[in-house]
């Protein structure tokens, strides 16, 4: 901006040099993005192509590839399985993730009050669950929700009927909602964590001059400026339990042989067993297709309601 | 920023991008990092027999599960020098046959030898120009050695192709506790335990009068007793062989099996336990039921399950004659560029005497019929079956297998047929309704082919 008007007159005047500084800080600005861009094209891009590519198609994987047009989408949808592991999945994503997150919030306001003791032994407790391997952690569970499992046991102490975990309607959904609960409460709450953190104290301080109790302080200082972390974190477990996989897989096929027991079956299971276990990768890709909206949907979803949460309190950012 | 500065930054990131790409190949640096490793010890054989060893060949080996072909190829690579065989194990099935369908629809990355399990042949035989037909390779001359149902299982439906050299076999008999068949006031002893239950009828029987005087389950679980008599289905179960539509619901074998297993959960007779569960582990352990039907290789299993119920099992005949449920082939998949060394490596690895070592050290039971009366074979007792000749008991069940047609979609068709049954046990749904259900799911899936 600084350059004097002569100097550009000289270079359009003259021949121009193709490799003018600004093309190459711009070229080694993109070659120094470059390496994502690459591997985000060829294991990013290109596989969601093909995917929708494929979905046109019938094929087994071996053999060649055979054009029938919607058809694989007609079939998904006629299915009532893909229909009972859409609402599988709707149920199960509710139940893991609601009382989660209200769990994780409280948790988090716990461990960040200033009583608590041995904060960071908490804090590497409550993440232990999600690095552990969810196979490991399903099978488990699976005793602990066994026909003669600890789970009914309990129920017998309390003198209710023992529940069939393993085939019932609600039964499964409870065991399998459990393990995701158990896995990501901690998780979430080390988020929620650093948001509580991020909170300056000098608000609180403000507030209880002004004569706030605990309870006002946490309606509105804390949840306000928290709502960037909450919105955050429904997104992600949103879209996490859409992609519901290895819990139900595991635990209804015990040794991970992948039962599709319809009582768990999510629709990433119906996706998996619909390419490896049944050899139709033309229906699978229809259902990833299928799912891939339907992801989109519930984000959007989730977007406009945070957007309109944000409109009523009066854009409370932090 | 100086001009002069820029063109190290881009050389800078070019190598950044190229070292990242170096990560991405990775697996490949490994691949050629371990055969060293294996060659190892045997660079001192190399060197004496250089002369007449010619070109040097590594072999790929995608194995399965718990085999001694590592060791066994070692030996290999002993007597032929030019040969090492490079092994890659996995004991997860399904991963084990995906890698496969991935490398072969990607047109690279297949080993030259590929363990292929009998519940995954469906998938692969009609790919005949993915594999080697190994009768080119001089398999025609060594098929009369095998099990002849064993060897049509591995070929194609006129027999000209053949996708693989028979492993080990899973012929079903019936394991049973002794210390609880005397509770109930049954014989111990394997053949007269076997008579008193040599129909299904009488195995019902024999079942409702055990469970009144101990009050427990005859038999572990449905999916078991249901695999039993399924298995015994003439030539096909769920799929015709002819054009491989869905005939489960037409087949009486099928519906006998759900019968009868229903028949068992009414009367109580059949445990509430899921296969591999950890509750199922205990009651093989505790007695919590007296007879398990299951494949050679499930001994392996009741082993592990049971310690403290050493010396309390025996093994006997199933009515109305034997099943099969699992054992490999070994395939040369059409990636592998050295057919002619991996058949005679396969082959040799796959003869009586290799076969009869694999069963010493890790229970595969052999797919050689001549070994069945073999004295090394027959002579081995198990302490663990109080002292039984239990090779003699599978290879009896062994010879009563009739070869049945799967079809590619048998597996997931199997499941819906179980789910009734736990349906019928767990929720006290009605078995009809159960049935139809099952059949109509199967009906659905079969419409995608």
């Amino acid at each position: 901006m600084a350059e004097p008007v002569t100097a550009v007159q000289t270079v359009s005047a003259g021949k121009r040099p193709f490799w003018t500084e600004q093309r190459r800080s711009r070229l080694t600005a993109y070659t120094f993005i470059s390496p994502f861009f690459i591997l985000f094209a060829i294991f990013g891009l290109y596989p969601i192509f093909f995917t929708i590519y494929l979905s046109f198609f019938k094929w087994d994987a071996l053999g060649p590839m055979k054009y029938v047009g919607m058809k694989n989408y007609d079939l998904v949808t006629s299915d009532p399985m893909f229909w009972t592991s859409f609402t599988n999945t709707l149920i199960m994503g509710v139940m893991g993730t609601i009382p989660q997150l209200i769990i994780a919030l409280l948790l988090a306001v716990m461990l960040n009050s200033a009583m608590t003791r041995f904060k960071k032994t908490f804090r590497v407790l409550f993440f232990m669950p999600n690095i552990t391997s969810i196979v490991a952690v399903t099978l488990v569970f699976s005793t602990l929700f066994g026909n003669n499992g600890m789970v009914n046991w309990l129920l017998h102490q309390f003198g209710m009927e023992s529940m069939a975990f393993n085939s019932g309607w609600w039964g499964v959904k409870i065991a399998i909602s459990t393990m995701v609960m158990w896995r990501w409460t901690g998780y979430n709450a080390i988020i929620f964590l650093s948001g509580l953190q991020s909170i300056p104290l000098d608000l609180y301080e403000a507030a209880r001059i002004d004569g706030a109790n605990r309870r006002q302080q946490l309606a509105f200082i804390t949840l306000p400026l928290l709502k960037p972390f909450i919105v955050f974190v429904t997104l992600i477990s949103t879209i996490g339990s859409l992609q519901l996989f290895t819990e139900p897989y595991v635990y209804l096929g015990q040794s991970g042989t992948g039962s599709t027991r319809q009582e768990g079956i999510t629709m990433v299971t119906y996706l998996y067993s619909e390419a490896f276990r049944n050899g139709f990768f033309g229906t699978a890709a229809a259902t990833a297709v299928m799912l891939f909206i339907i992801t989109i949907i519930f984000s959007m979803i989730n977007m406009w309601v945070s957007g309109r949460m944000e409109g009523d309190t009066g854009g409370g950012k932090a | 920023m100086k001009r002069g500065k820029k063109w190290p930054m881009l050389l800078l990131s070019l190598m950044l991008t190229a070292s990242l790409a170096a990560c991405g190949g990775k697996s490949s640096t490994q691949d050629t990092q371990t055969p060293e490793k294996t060659t190892d010890n045997t660079t001192t054989q190399t060197e004496d027999t250089k002369k007449d060893s010619g070109e040097k060949v590594e072999l790929s080996f995608w194995s399965l599960g718990t085999t001694n072909y590592e060791e066994l190829g070692k030996e290999y690579t002993k007597e032929h020098p030019n040969v090492t065989i490079k092994f890659q194990n996995t004991s997860d099935q399904t991963a084990h046959h995906n890698n496969l369908t991935t490398a072969l629809s990607a047109g690279s990355g297949a080993p030259d030898i590929f363990m292929l399990e009998i519940g995954f042949m469906e998938r692969f035989i009609g790919a005949e120009d993915k594999f080697y037909n190994l009768n080119d390779l001089g398999a025609k001359d060594i098929a009369g050695n095998y099990l002849d149902w064993k060897w049509k299982q591995g070929s194609s439906k006129d027999g000209s192709f053949q996708i693989g050299l028979p492993t080990d076999i899973g012929p079903t008999v019936v394991y049973y506790r002794t210390d609880l068949a005397e509770k109930a006031g049954l014989p111990t002893e394997p053949d007269a335990f076997g008579k008193e239950i040599d129909t299904w009828d009488k195995f019902a029987a024999v079942a409702k009068q055990f469970k009144d005087k101990t009050g427990k389950p005859f038999a572990d679980l449905t999916d078991l007793v249901y695999n039993g008599i399924r298995d015994q289905s003439e030539g096909e179960i769920y799929f015709s062989k002819e054009d491989g539509s869905f005939i489960g619901d037409k087949n009486p074998q099928v519906k006998k099996a759900f019968d009868f297993t229903v028949k068992g959960i009414q009367e109580g007779w059949i445990g509430n336990t899921l296969l591999w569960s950890p509750e199922w582990g205990q009651a093989t352990n505790d007695g919590g039921f007296d007879v398990m039907l299951g494949p050679a290789w499930m001994a392996g299993n009741i082993k592990s399950n049971g310690p403290d119920s050493s010396g309390k099992w025996r093994i006997t005949q199933l009515p109305e004659g034997a099943g099969n449920w699992g054992g490999s082939f070994l395939t040369l998949p059409k990636q592998g560029k050295h057919s002619k060394e991996a058949y005679e490596f396969i082959s040799w690895l796959d003869d009586k005497e290799n076969q009869l070592e694999s069963f010493k050290t890790k229970g595969l039971m052999p797919s050689i019929p001549a070994l069945y009366t073999d004295e090394a074979f027959t002579g081995f007792k198990d302490d663990f079956f109080g002292g039984q000749a239990t090779a003699v008991e599978y290879g009896k069940a062994a010879q009563r297998v009739k070869p049945v047609y799967y079809g590619p979609l048998h597996d997931q068709v199997d499941t819906f047929f179980k789910d009734a049954l736990k349906n019928v046990l767990e929720k006290k749904a009605d078995p009809a309704k159960e049935w139809d259900a099952a059949v109509e799911k199967a009906k659905t899936l079969a419409a995608r082919s």
